[in-house]
């Protein structure tokens, strides 16, 4: 396989909060292929969104240390001078997100918000040439009328419209990197439905890499190509989706499934239906990250940090017994 | 008991900061004044010394004296309870008929809630001190006047607020259950609504002080609010601009005192402010 | 879409004329309705008991004040409509020509102190949100609450006392008697920065905290992930939102201004409103002050309908429909 568009090799990030330094992403291991959709579920916590915020440089502003290292087309993103991040944001990375209500501003344009980015990629650009790359572009994204609607303030049109602007605004930038932050969660079912089929009709557009990041495993199932699992801040179980899904060999991940067959989509993405809670990540790891809520864990669980193993053609995970388990 | 404990609470939170302490200090330092004016002043504050005028300040005379011979440290001591009486009593005032008219513009029917809301924009339209001259206009300076005044150009402040608050705990679950146990109208705003929007409404008269002490102090400024010989610090401003040719010190002296309070006041204000509720009185 | 946006605007502006309207009207009761509460003989109580019998007889009569209540409030409606404010009692002028005479001065102070206000106000505040937690921040803070808190009048008399005499390096007092516009502008410095010190005070510390929680926003984020520069982020996407809080409380600020103008002018010895008003309730001359303070309500209303209605063309949202109320 050729070289991946970005690896990440034991990323950890922490965040100063009011308890204490928190351990946010404990050692993420993880590689993203070029031209690949990449789904990332976990319930809310697990440290995807962190994730995505590390490979964007939009880390919050608690944020205490990073380490790692994250290679983007051979770039180490990690400490990287943030005029540079700046470069990288909008030509080469770019990023859609959840609530598509508050992710526009309120006082400008559709069309100054579309304009404003695709002059940052081009500076060259005339308004008008990035106006109808603009309109040409929402037409893509299947808004009608783009015309009046790039003269729209974005409380003018609906949400799932807001969010098809969002991604009209990404794929202007033919970017290499799209971070994709649960882009459907916010919008009702119906909604959802038709913005993750434009997503898949827009492969074709997007010539590089895809994060999807969700809670909700059919829309990744749908849409991925490639799936991470995470879980208190680490990967617990990657590799295709097909496999993945269809033979998890993770305990999480069966458990996630588990509950997906049950109750389908909670708000939030809490998994009630395991026993237990998620890991409070101001406590330090000391053994396996699930081992607390594993129905299989043993002994040597509770005292060894697993490490992600080749577990199948391209599949990885992070349990001390996937070989033994049934 | 359990009132007493909230208020002290907030009291050492309002007083963390530096800000904060140091306007609580003069807060304390002006309240003090105010109250044992006669027993911290040196001198009878209009005791006359026509020899001894515009004398620097002294062993005598701690801050010198004006252009009658006069003290200015006793006569600033007694400014203070002029200056604390005006203001509270305006205060006062104006919280109590606020609070009514805000809870009455809740309650009443939509017309008598514009009428009232009218009324408040109708107030609030005459910038206060131009308000203030129309009115001395017509009753002639005097320092019930200038209370009657600020207790007016303050009320729609209050009322609104009080109105604010009222509207989003009028339909709350526990006023609801109470109504439905038959509670008297009077029985829930005297026991639950009262006691529930008293706290923003105290912050906002806290910090409306030095407001207060400003517009006293600009109306007796211009001789049209505490008449001499009462030593307001707003008279002893006049006074000692209109021989500042003869000396600097009392103009400086007076004016000096009086920004210090004002921005004690508006320091400690804030700071309760911050410690109760951050987002209450910020338009001011 | 577009068609029902502009009607509602519409509707917007129309309901906030009709308050302006009614506000105007209610001052002009409220004016009236004081001259008539005047205990006792109102000719001796507004001239003062030193007053001639002449000029009380001629005062009852220009005033309408042997008419019942009714007919003087008709007739001083009818009066002000038809732009006329009443004659000065004492040199028998008419009040519309004094104010007008003096109003210029006045309206040119206010807006030169509001003018510099934000001039100096809003790139502190920029400046102290952008470098949140330092030094200059923490200094501007207290520098802020300090102007905020000293009465403008003493900020005056100081700035008179350092600039102008001990430095003597303005002009002192008054206007420039020959209209010189160089003179007449030094003469502006030290009464404008008396009036604006509190307001370029209250502005930085506004834009700061409206800068700090804009940039906080979701859609600054989004501006930040597709890399648009911190310069373009800072002075278009947040500057604009930042600026809807401040304009709302600049109408105030007129308000507020105009008072302070008062006892500004009084300090330099500058003629204008707040000069002829308070000369006018020294020699109780009540004509000259309903007449200067109606004026002045009527310039501070329309300043805030003015300052509401721009508000609502930056912000495209539509805002509720109630009033000064929810605005103020």
């Amino acid at each position: 396989m050729a070289e991946p568009l970005v690896a990440i090799r034991n990323l950890k990030l922490e965040a100063g909060t009011a308890r204490g330094r928190a351990a946010i992403l404990r050692g993420i291991d993880l590689e993203i292929g070029r031209g690949r959709i990449l789904g990332l579920v976990g319930e809310s916590g697990s440290g995807k969104s962190s994730l995505a915020a590390c490979l964007i440089g939009l880390t919050p502003a608690n944020t205490s240390a990073i380490s790692g290292e994250i290679r983007f087309d051979g770039q180490n993103l990690v400490g990287l001078d943030p005029t540079a991040f700046a470069r990288l944001r909008g030509r080469r990375i770019a990023m859609i997100f959840q609530d598509p209500m508050t992710a526009l501003n309120p006082l400008f344009t559709i069309g100054t918000h579309l304009v404003d980015v695709l002059r940052h990629r081009d500076p060259g650009l005339s308004r008008a040439a990035a106006l109808s790359e603009a309109t040409a572009m929402l037409v893509k994204v299947g808004i009608a009328d783009p015309e009046a609607r790039i003269a729209a303030y974005p409380h003018q049109l609906s949400g799932g419209m807001r969010q098809r602007v969002m991604i009209a605004m990404a794929l202007l930038m033919r970017p290499d990197l799209l971070l994709a932050d649960e882009p459907t969660t916010a919008l009702d079912a119906t909604v959802e439905a038709q913005i993750v089929e434009l997503l898949a009709a827009l492969r074709r557009e997007v010539s590089g890499s895809i994060v999807f990041i969700s809670h909700h495993l059919g829309l990744v199932a749908q849409l991925c190509d490639d799936v991470a699992v995470m879980y208190g801040g680490t990967v617990v179980e990657t590799g295709p989706v097909d496999a993945v899904l269809t033979d998890p060999r993770h305990p999480y991940t069966r458990a996630l499934i588990a509950c997906e067959i049950d109750e389908d989509d909670a708000p939030g993405g809490r998994l009630l239906s395991i026993p237990g809670e998620v890991p409070d990540p101001v406590r330090p790891m000391t053994g396996c990250i699930f081992a607390p809520r594993c129905a299989h864990a043993v002994e040597t669980c509770r005292s060894e940090v697993p490490e992600l193993r080749t577990s199948g053609d391209g599949r990885r995970a992070a349990c001390l017994r996937f070989e033994e388990l049934p | 008991m359990n009132t007493l404990a909230a208020i002290l609470a907030t009291l050492r939170r309002a007083t963390g900061s530096i800000t904060g302490a140091v306007g609580f200090t003069i807060f304390v330092l002006v309240i003090l004044a105010a109250l044992f004016a006669p027993v911290i002043a040196t001198h009878d504050p209009d005791a006359l010394d026509v020899m001894n005028r515009f004398a620097p300040p002294s062993a005598a005379h701690w801050l010198g004296t004006d252009h009658l011979g006069r003290d200015l440290f006793s006569r600033l001591i007694h400014g203070a309870t002029i200056a604390m009486s005006v203001a509270l009593s305006a205060i006062a005032l104006a919280l109590a008929a606020g609070t009514v008219l805000g809870i009455l513009a809740a309650y009443l029917s939509d017309r008598g809630e514009r009428v009232i809301l009218i009324l408040f924009d109708v107030i609030a339209a005459f910038p206060s001190l131009v308000l203030a001259l129309a009115i001395v206009a017509v009753f002639g300076p005097s320092t019930g006047v200038v209370v009657a005044i600020v207790a007016l150009t303050m009320t729609p402040h209050f009322g609104r607020v009080a109105r604010a608050q009222v509207l989003t705990l009028k339909n709350a679950p526990f006023l609801e259950a109470e109504r439905i146990l038959g509670a008297s109208g009077a029985r829930i705003v005297f026991v639950h609504l009262l006691p529930n929007i008293m706290g923003p409404l105290v912050v906002l008269a806290s910090m409306d002080i030095p407001v207060v002490i400003t517009i006293e102090a600009g109306l007796s400024f211009l001789g049209l609010g505490v008449r001499p010989p009462l030593a307001s610090w707003g008279t002893l401003i006049q006074d000692g601009y209109q021989f500042l040719s003869d000396s600097w010190i009392p103009v400086v002296v007076s004016s000096l005192a009086l920004a210090l309070a004002t921005l004690g006041f508006t320091l400690f204000g804030e700071a309760l402010r911050d410690a109760v509720d951050p987002r209450i009185g910020r338009e001011r | 879409m577009t068609r029902l946006f502009k009607d509602e605007r519409l509707g917007y502006v129309a309901s906030r004329l009709l308050t302006t309207v009614l506000i105007v009207f209610g001052a002009m009761v409220l004016l009236f309705a004081l001259t008539a509460l005047v205990p006792g003989d109102p000719a001796k109580s507004l001239l003062g008991p030193q007053a001639s019998p002449e000029l009380a007889k001629r005062f009852i009569a220009e005033m309408g004040l042997d008419q019942p209540l009714h007919v003087r409030l008709w007739r001083f409606f009818g009066a002000v409509l038809t732009g006329n404010l009443g004659v000065d009692v004492i040199s028998g002028k008419p009040v519309v020509q004094l104010v007008a005479s003096v109003l210029p001065y006045t309206v040119i102070l206010t807006f030169s102190a509001i003018g510099l206000s934000v001039l100096i106000g809003v790139p502190l505040g920029i400046h102290a949100a952008t470098h949140r937690g330092s030094a200059s921040d923490t200094i501007l803070a207290f520098v802020s609450v300090a102007f905020i808190a000293v009465p403008s009048f003493v900020i005056a008399i100081f700035l008179l006392l350092i600039f102008a005499i001990w430095l003597d390096w303005l002009p002192v007092l008054g206007t420039s008697r020959s209209g010189e516009f160089l003179d007449e502008a030094r003469r502006m410095i030290l009464p404008t920065l008396a009036l604006a010190a509190g307001w370029i005070g209250f502005i930085a510390r506004l834009v700061r905290s409206s800068m700090l929680e804009v940039l906080g926003e979701p859609y600054i984020r989004t501006a930040r992930a597709y890399g648009l520069s911190e310069r373009l982020i800072t002075y278009k996407y947040a500057l604009k939102n930042a600026c809807i809080p401040t304009i709302a409380i600049l109408g105030l600020g007129i308000g507020r201004l105009l008072g302070g103008a008062v006892l500004v002018e009084i300090v330099f010895a500058r003629p204008g409103l707040g000069r002829l008003v308070y000369e006018a309730v020294s020699e109780r001359n009540f004509p000259v002050v309903q007449g200067a303070v109606l004026v002045v309500v009527v310039l501070f209303v329309v300043v805030n309908l003015i300052v509401d209605l721009s508000y609502s063309a930056i912000d495209p949202r539509i805002r509720r429909s109630s009033g000064q109320g929810a605005g103020a």
